[in-house]
C-alpha cells in the first residue's frame, strides 16, 4: 500500500516536472533559492553604562596598571632624592663628654638637654633680678655657697651678680684656665745683708 | 683712582656670608621677612641664647653681627648707626645693652661675636634642622666643651703624671724581678759545679 502510495507520488513529480520544463522553466534542482529573513519589529538597544549601575554610582578606578619601575619607585624611593630603604647611619660619635651618642657635626642631645635646663633656668632668674631696670651691667652668675671670687675693684665695675639659689651643677665647673690677677704682696722685701 | 675703598667703608664680619640672603618665605614678603629677623635679633641680644630654625638664625646672625660691628666702629654718638640700632633692636633698653654692655665685651675681640651650633636633631619626627645662636662671652653654661683634648689642661696634666709615675713604678718592679731570677740562676749553677768538682 505504502510503495503503490509513494509510486503516485513519484508519477505525479515526474509529470509536473515535464509540464513545468515544456513552459521554459528550469528544473527544480536548479532554481535560485530565495532565503527568507524575517525583520524584528524593534531595532536592538544600544549599549549603555546606565543598564548596569542603574541607580547607583561608579568609583574612579585605575584605567590602566602601573609599570614596574614605578612601582619600585613608590615602594623604595630613589637614592637621590628621597631613599626609603633602610641605610646604617656612618656619621654617628660617641660624645666625648658624656659617653652618648650624636651625630658627628651637631651638639650632643644628653649634653644639650641639660645645658638647656640650666640656660631657661639663669635666664628666668636673670629677668627676674632685672625687672624694669635698664641693662647696663654685665652678668655673673653665682652658685650657693660660692663667694664672691676675689677680684681687683676694676673687675667689679658695671657688673651684675646674680644669685641661684641651688648649688653648683658638677658639670658646669668654673673655667679652670680663667685669668686671675693677684694683688700686689703685702710683704715688704728686705735686701740681703752681710753677703760680702 | 682718587675713591675710596668700599670694603673699607663697611664693617667686615668674620663669620661666612652667602653671596645671596635667604629669601626667607613670608607673607608679607620682603618686609615680613625683615620683621622676622628684627624679631630674631632682639631676642639673641636679650637672652644671649636661644634655638631656632637653622636658616632664620643664620640670616639673623649676619645682622646681629653687623650691627655690632657698627656699634664697635662707631660708638653711640653716631647718629646713622643709633637708627640702625633703633630699627633692628625692639626694645628700647636693649640699645643701651648694646653700646654699654656689648661693645666693652667686644672691643678687643678678633673672632665672630658669635657662636652657632646645628641643635641635636629629635628621632623619628619632622625633620626640621634647628640651631642654636648665642653670644660670646655669655654667662651660661658652654654648650661644648672642648678642652677635654688640650694637653695644658689641669686634669691632663695631672692624669699625664700619674701615668708617668705607674710607668715607672712598673719598671721598677720589672727590673727587681728580673735581677732576683738571674741571682738564683746565678746560685743554682756555683751549687752545681761545687757538686761536680767533689
Amino acid at each position: 500500500m505504502i510503495s503503490r502510495f509513494g509510486y503516485i507520488i513519484n508519477l505525479l513529480k515526474a509529470l509536473e516536472r515535464n509540464v513545468l520544463h515544456s513552459f521554459g522553466h528550469p528544473p527544480r534542482e536548479l532554481a535560485i533559492v530565495q532565503i527568507y529573513e524575517r525583520q524584528s519589529s524593534n531595532p536592538p538597544k544600544k549599549f549603555s553604562i546606565k543598564d548596569i549601575i542603574g541607580d547607583g554610582m561608579l568609583l574612579a578606578v585605575p584605567k590602566f596598571r602601573r609599570t614596574i619601575e614605578k612601582r619600585w619607585k613608590r615602594k623604595f624611593g630613589s637614592p637621590e632624592y628621597v631613599w626609603k630603604m633602610l641605610v646604617p647611619k656612618t656619621n654617628i660619635k660617641v660624645c666625648q663628654d658624656c659617653g652618648h651618642h650624636h651625630e658627628r657635626g651637631r651638639l650632643c642631645g644628653n649634653c644639650y638637654n641639660r645645658v638647656e635646663s640650666e640656660t631657661k633656668e639663669i635666664q628666668a632668674k636673670i629677668q627676674e633680678k632685672l625687672g624694669l631696670n635698664p641693662i647696663e651691667k654685665d652678668v655673673i652668675v653665682l652658685y650657693e655657697g660660692e663667694n664672691v671670687p676675689e677680684m681687683p675693684n676694676e673687675f667689679w665695675e658695671g657688673k651684675r651678680i646674680i644669685e641661684m639659689k641651688k648649688e653648683r651643677p658638677q658639670w658646669f665647673s668654673k673655667n679652670l684656665l680663667q685669668k686671675s690677677t693677684q694683688q700686689p704682696s703685702s710683704s715688704k722685701d728686705v735686701k740681703p745683708t752681710d753677703l760680702a | 683712582m682718587n675713591q675710596a675703598q668700599v670694603t673699607k667703608l663697611v664693617s667686615k664680619l668674620r663669620i661666612k656670608v652667602a653671596p645671596e640672603p635667604r629669601r626667607l618665605r613670608n607673607p608679607k614678603g620682603p618686609e615680613g621677612r625683615l620683621d622676622k629677623l628684627r624679631k630674631t635679633v632682639t631676642g639673641l641680644i636679650k637672652f644671649e641664647r636661644i634655638e631656632l630654625n637653622f636658616n632664620r638664625a643664620d640670616e639673623a646672625r649676619q645682622y646681629a653681627e653687623r650691627l655690632i660691628s657698627e656699634a664697635i666702629v662707631h660708638g653711640d654718638c653716631h647718629k646713622p648707626t643709633m637708627e640702625i640700632a633703633d630699627y633692628w633692636l625692639l626694645e628700647k633698653e636693649l640699645i643701651h645693652k648694646l653700646f654699654k654692655v656689648l661693645v666693652p665685651r667686644y672691643e678687643n675681640c678678633n673672632t665672630a661675636f658669635t657662636k652657632m651650633y646645628r641643635a641635636p636633631r629629635p628621632l623619628y619626627s619632622r625633620n626640621i634642622e634647628k640651631a642654636v645662636l648665642e653670644l660670646r662671652g655669655n654667662p651660661y653654661p658652654s654648650l661644648i666643651n672642648k678642652q677635654y683634648s688640650n694637653r695644658h689642661l689641669i686634669q691632663n696634666v695631672l692624669l699625664d703624671a700619674a701615668k708617668y709615675d705607674y710607668r715607672q713604678a712598673k719598671y721598677a718592679e720589672m727590673a727587681d724581678k728580673i735581677g732576683k731570677t738571674e741571682n738564683q740562676e746565678l746560685n743554682k749553677l756555683s751549687k752545681k759545679d761545687e757538686i761536680t768538682t767533689e
